[in-house]
């Protein structure tokens, strides 16, 4: 699907892939955690290969995901019950872009902190 | 999937009762979720690093208690049901065709369930105890 329209066309498709993205995040992370019930061996196993870099920062993306998500939710819901909601939901989007941006790079300047150190 | 951005709307398109309550589903289970889930992201990801968090006993000591039991077990249930809702608005939009709209929905409802499933079960059984290699570790 192409999609060229404007701010709330774009709030859309990426509260959709974000969506998604946190779907398959929450049906993995249950997966692994619960690994703990079977054996603790076997947990371990799991968490050796999220210990990796490329983990860590996979992290960060769904940290990202889940604050762009939530925020806009709340715009969604803004919208449903107010005026003032649909009347500066523009403005409300960037505010969601700005924050969850910020967010997610204070975030990433941490994981890269602590990799560094080698927690 | 309804498109309204206003309740009142929302029951005006409606094609049935059900899909009206799931749209107010998803309007409250995703207020509860922001604050449980990003409570949960800075008590897991933010205060300590995941190599802490993450680990087995860290996990073990934290599950046993009811209150976090609950908590997780909560995040479990509204995340799932609005994740696999959304994920139905999806199929819904996306496979035009309805045989196969269908079998992509069973797939996602079967691997979907079966996991919930799997955490309920293992977050409810979690017994208390001392990680082994870890104890051996320690002096």
């Amino acid at each position: 699907m192409l999609y060229k329209g404007k701010e709330g066309q774009w709030a859309f498709f990426l509260h959709r892939f974000s969506g998604l993205a946190i779907l398959f995040y929450l049906l993995l992370h249950v997966f692994s955690i619960s690994a703990l019930a079977i054996s603790d061996d076997f947990y371990s196993k799991i968490h050796e290969l999220y210990g990796l870099a490329g983990f860590k920062i996979g992290l960060v993306f769904v940290a990202a995901g889940v604050m762009y998500h939530a925020l806009n939710g709340l715009r969604i819901i803004c919208m449903d019950l107010f005026g003032w909601g649909v009347r500066f939901q523009r403005e409300l989007w960037y505010g969601t872009l700005f924050i969850s941006g910020l967010a997610s790079l204070l975030t990433l300047v941490l994981t890269i902190q602590r990799i560094l150190a080698g927690e | 999937m309804i498109r309204a951005k206003r309740y009142e709307d929302a029951r005006a398109q409606a094609k049935s009762n059900p899909e009206l309550a799931w749209w107010v589903f998803m309007r409250v289970s995703g207020l509860v979720l922001v604050f449980l889930v990003l409570g949960h992201i800075y008590m897991t990801l933010i205060q300590q690093a995941d190599s802490a968090s993450g680990a087995p006993q860290t996990i073990i000591d934290k599950l046993s208690q009811p209150v976090w039991k609950l908590y997780d077990w909560l995040i479990l249930i509204l995340a799932g049901l609005h994740g696999l809702n959304g994920a139905r608005y999806s199929l819904e939009d996306y496979i035009p065709d309805k045989a196969k709209r269908f079998w992509a929905k069973i797939l996602l409802y079967t691997v979907a369930g079966a996991i919930f499933i799997w955490g309920t079960v293992g977050l409810f059984t979690l017994q208390p105890h001392v990680v082994q290699a870890q104890a051996l570790a320690t002096p």
